[in-house]
């Protein structure tokens, strides 16, 4: 039976849903990243399912645990950060044949899914629960907390990886045809790129709240400078570049007011963690993070792109839910580490959860403050995408390194790392998860 | 400044980095080596890249070329108005980012197999 995507009673998307039931039942325990590149080089090891089984076998060694004893599988099908296999290319078949393939031959190029993932991971023989947390890790790790504790699985891998190819992405796909099929046409904005909306509702809150898009400067440079920082992320393993003020001003608009940096770069990457109950992570190699909730938006705008006042209505909504499932207030929170997939809706994120006090419109004030890892309010200290290149994982995985501390140069310093929040992708319409490093 | 034909210009030449450069992500075809015998053929050399303006200075540091100019993809017509030469090149790998910003600034467009053909251009500088 082909694995499906998760249902949708598995989401906390409502309010009111009292304290998680399985707050602090469940822990994460390894983690593991592939090498980074910008795009595929050909070759099966750098493949999509390539560097997915690396970040896997990483993952279960840094858990140490036994690969007998993992029964569960989560994971995104989807991996294309917006490159798609060109119709009538020649498909890459040393690459598709240097692994058990399924009946697609694209599997483990341009997708992926958990028949592939297990046809070649015969390590993984215990595994009785797959499923699909679609999107993004931050789906995913939602579907995997929520699988452990209602015993679907004790030991459970989650998996995110993205393939990148050669020449530009968002060209091929729907993209690259001269009609769009479906009702596509009246659900989609038509020539723009992909940061538009985001810019529209940055540029409706610059006029609103009487702000300007080089108060973003200061973000920026923190989320490069804590990238570089972050050994796993593409831009500390190929190209060690800040991004001063000054760089940041002078850069191109992709969609005024969003420029080139306040966009993130596609790169091939995978990351792999190891969840668990959180009895069994007691006797695991890492110290145990615990899940104290997870939450879920599914809120529909009324129209193609949501409007600002749609966006801090749904982020405060969110918040709602993160905090009354894990039963603390944002005083709880050690740091955040909120999606950055476009630089210029994080503060849509941190205004929402009202860190560090935060109230709507204040965020970029609060960026000329201390925002480093070393001062008592850290904002991203994983670096994010601006910091490490697309993912939408870095969030997490810093998330459990800080709390196990692990993570190295990027260690907050500033603050004790107890409980964090991290999530995304959009302010509206995401999934979102509270780390902690004890249960209660 | 610079002799063939029996004319003496000045030119200024504009690289683009990744796809371009050897240096680039991707590499391109034209070693760094190209930019520093243009200039010291006396050319007037910079690059036009959408990496950070001091990333592209410090690439130049690290491989001891003085620039005369290092700017973002959308800053050509300000070299041009900063910079008198009888001609602007811009080098670069793309049609949309490389040569029609060069051909909205004035600049001739070269692709980096094209440079390598140039009369002004040494056999030695291929890679």
């Amino acid at each position: 039976m082909k694995t499906s995507p998760a249902p949708a009673s598995v989401y906390r998307a409502a309010e009111g849903l009292g304290l998680w039931e399985h707050r602090g039942k469940v822990a994460a325990v390894g983690v593991g990243h592939s090498p980074t590149f910008r795009r595929w080089d050909g070759t099966p090891a750098n493949s999509v399912g390539g560097i997915s089984l690396e970040a896997l076998r990483r993952a279960i060694d840094d858990a140490g645990v036994d690969p007998a004893d993992i029964d569960g599988l989560v994971m995104d099908p989807s991996t294309t950060t917006g490159a798609f296999w060109p119709k009538g290319k020649p498909l890459p078949w040393e690459a598709i044949n240097a692994y058990n393939r399924t009946d697609d031959p694209l599997d483990g190029i341009t997708g992926l899914s958990a028949e592939w993932i297990l046809a070649n991971m015969p390590q993984l023989n215990r595994i009785e629960f797959t499923t699909y947390g679609v999107g993004c890790m931050s789906n995913a790790i939602c579907v995997a907390a929520q699988a452990i504790g209602n015993g679907r699985a004790h030991t459970c891998l989650v998996l995110k990886s993205w393939h990148n190819l050669e020449g530009r992405y968002y060209q091929g796909g729907a993209n690259a045809g001269n009609a769009i099929p479906g009702s596509s046409a009246i659900r989609s904005l038509w020539g723009t790129p992909a940061c538009f909306g985001t810019a529209v509702q940055f540029a409706e809150y610059c006029r609103k709240y009487g702000k300007s898009h080089d108060m973003m400067a200061p973000f920026i440079e923190n989320s490069r400078k804590n990238g570089l920082k972050f050994p796993e992320g593409y831009w500390a393993q190929h190209r060690p570049e800040e991004i001063t003020p000054e760089d940041y001003e002078a850069a191109r608009w992709i969609a005024k007011p969003a420029n080139l940096f306040d966009n993130d770069m596609p790169i091939m990457v995978s990351a792999a963690y190891l969840f668990t109950t959180a009895e069994r992570a007691r006797h695991l190699k890492q110290k145990p993070v615990y899940i104290l909730n997870h939450a879920t938006s599914r809120t529909r705008p009324r129209s193609l792109t949501p409007t600002l006042d749609e966006v801090e209505e749904d982020t405060a909504r969110t918040a709602r839910k993160i905090y009354e499932g894990a039963g603390i207030t944002a005083d709880d929170l050690s740091f955040e580490n909120m999606y950055d997939g476009f630089a210029l809706f994080h503060q849509f994120h941190i205004e929402g959860l009202g860190y560090r006090g935060l109230k709507f419109g204040e965020a970029l004030d609060f960026y000329q403050t201390d925002i480093s890892i070393s001062g008592p309010n850290p904002v991203s200290p994983s670096g994010g995408n601006i910091g490490c290149g697309r993912s939408r994982f870095w969030m997490h995985t810093d998330c459990i390194q800080q709390l196990q501390h692990r993570a190295g140069a990027r260690q907050v310093t500033g603050v004790k790392p107890e409980i964090a929040v991290s999530g995304g992708p959009m302010p509206v319409g995401g999934n979102y998860m509270v780390w902690s490093a004890t249960p209660d | 400044m610079e002799r063939y034909a029996g004319l003496r210009r000045t030119i200024l030449i504009s690289f683009d980095i990744d796809g371009t450069l050897e240096e680039g992500d991707p590499p391109g075809i034209l070693a760094i080596d190209f930019v520093r015998e243009a200039q010291k053929d006396g050319f007037v050399v910079g690059s036009c890249s959408d990496r950070p303006i001091s990333a592209q200075r410090a690439m130049w540091e690290r491989h001891g070329i003085e620039v005369d100019f290092a700017v973002s993809k959308h800053m050509l017509a300000e070299v041009k108005s900063q910079f008198s030469a009888d001609v602007y090149y811009h080098i670069g790998d793309r049609e949309d980012l490389d040569k029609r910003v060069a051909e909205q600034a004035g600049f001739a467009f070269l692709w980096p197999h094209e440079a390598l053909a140039k009369p002004w251009h040494k056999a030695s500088f291929r890679r």
